[in-house]
């Protein structure tokens, strides 16, 4: 039995529902009633429910693609900072995809500290150590563009559905796009003036990540920016 | 310091004119800080309480970290300009590290800890003006100020001091009623299950008194409970823009 309407605003504690429902992210139980634990809109799905946080830091589960920014490097690889509580370790094998002899090669010609790297979550252990690849096509090194920060919890927005805003940023612009579910996003191009409007458009979708016809605005004001050189 | 007054009751109402089981005209505001992962500001009469909460984020000093587990952090802080008769001397007090303690543990309960090994959950009160029952707002605030940095939470923590003054048991004691009174209890309550995690005293009750006065503090902190979750749906209706 559902308390709640579908895409209503729920605060931890909040009655969400009653009995067997599959719970996703943000809900737990307590006997057979079943709470929300964050700030969020509900959403249904048959028997499954979850509620979407409007807040909260990136933590890094297994599979999901991340922009990480160097902070150390060592003998076998690197660490990298997520934008999370947790750091990841990017071992050279997992970037070069072949086996690396350290006594022969200088780590420092692939990464150094600072750099952005596109990469995977390999595996996340009950401690949350975070192992990291990147030796898949179109990962590794991100070696030029601007990065934009923001709250990883409007990344799916960025994103849209089935890849819908994303790829109209990207139409429209020229520019390209890499989005980390971490919250980081890098945008490349030719022209800097649209590279900087899609900037300002990201910033537009992480305040207005809740709207409806948000596509829409998105491209309008795209076009605006782009259009009125 | 002011002379005590006569009476603190007169014809069943108190000195500022309210009836015994009434709070203070209380206001609350979610996510009033930019850079902090979620902020609150709290009104309650003469009080007037800011919180910030930052994290879960890396600990550090490294062997503080708890291996399976997040740490909650909490520092009670009341400004120098926050009190009427001289300047306070700015600074951890001993009264301050307690309040700081008992706050961490009337917060903790509520917080899944567990789904964030090793981190830290940092979570500041300060105090910028201050009239009687500033533990008590500054964990009405913290706890909001953690829901609004998207922490996840069993429950938000509500919480009110209660107390006797000339005999009668009264709600959210005012400054003059917490100096001159017989009693003073601040009480923090888990609003959903009733459970309560913040329990003080100072001063006498008769074991019905405590009762009655338990009672009492139970009823104000569903109202404040009902504030709180206004707060933070009003700060995220007003993002979803109209939807």
């Amino acid at each position: 039995m559902l308390n709640v309407k579908r895409r209503e605003l729920v605060v931890p504690g909040e009655l969400v529902a009653e009995g067997d429902y599959l719970l996703g992210e943000g809900l737990f139980r307590d006997g057979r009633e079943i709470y929300s634990s964050v700030v969020g809109l509900v959403d249904i799905r048959g028997r499954k429910v979850r509620v979407i946080p409007l807040q909260g830091r990136y933590v890094p589960k297994p599979g999901d693609k991340v922009i990480g920014i160097v902070i150390d490097a060592f003998y076998y690889g690197w660490i990298l900072d997520l934008n999370s509580p947790y750091t990841g370790t990017l071992f050279a094998s997992d970037l070069l995809g072949r086996k690396v002899d350290f006594s022969r090669e200088d780590l420092s010609e692939y990464l150094e500290a600072g750099d952005a790297v596109f990469v995977k979550v390999k595996e996340v252990d009950e401690l949350m150590h975070v192992s990291l690849e990147a030796d898949k096509w179109g990962m590794g090194k991100l070696k030029r563009g601007k990065l934009v920060e923001i709250s990883s919890a409007k990344i799916p927005r960025v994103i849209g559905r089935g890849g819908s805003m994303i790829s109209m940023l990207q139409g429209v612009s020229g520019c390209r796009l890499r989005v980390g579910q971490n919250g980081r996003v890098m945008v490349w191009g030719r022209d800097l003036k649209r590279v900087n409007a899609i900037v300002e458009a990201l910033l537009m979708i992480e305040r207005e990540a809740h709207t409806t016809g948000l596509t829409d605005r998105v491209r309008e004001f795209l076009e605006k920016r782009i259009g009125g050189k | 310091m002011e002379e005590k007054p006569e009476k603190l009751i007169v014809n069943g109402k108190r000195l500022d004119g309210r009836e015994p089981g009434e709070l203070r005209p209380l206001k609350i505001q979610a996510g009033v800080l930019k850079r902090a992962d979620g902020s609150a500001y709290v009104e309650l009469g003469g009080n007037k309480i800011l919180a910030a909460v930052y994290g879960p984020r890396e600990f550090h000093p490294r062997h503080l970290q708890q291996p399976t587990t997040a740490t909650l952090r909490c520092r009670y802080n009341m400004a120098p300009f926050s009190v009427s008769d001289e300047r306070k001397r700015p600074g951890p007090s001993r009264r301050s590290i307690e309040i700081s303690k008992v706050t961490r543990e009337a917060l903790e309960p509520v917080v899944f800890l567990e789904q964030y090994p090793r981190a830290v959950i940092d979570v500041f009160i300060e105090v910028l003006q201050a009239d009687a029952g500033t533990r008590t707002a500054g964990i009405t605030a913290a706890s909001v100020a953690m829901a609004d940095g998207g922490i996840p939470m069993r429950d938000l923590v509500a919480s009110v001091a209660v107390g006797k003054v000339d005999g009668t048991i009264v709600l959210d004691l005012n400054k003059y009623e917490d100096q001159y009174g017989e009693a003073d209890m601040p009480i923090a309550m888990l609003p959903r299950k009733k459970e309560i995690s913040l329990m003080q005293m100072d001063g006498n009750f008769t074991p019905e008194e405590f009762r009655q006065a338990i009672e009492l503090a139970i009823l104000g902190c569903e109202k404040i409970y009902e504030a709180q979750r206004e707060a933070l749906e009003k700060k995220y209706s007003a993002n979803l823009g109209g939807e």
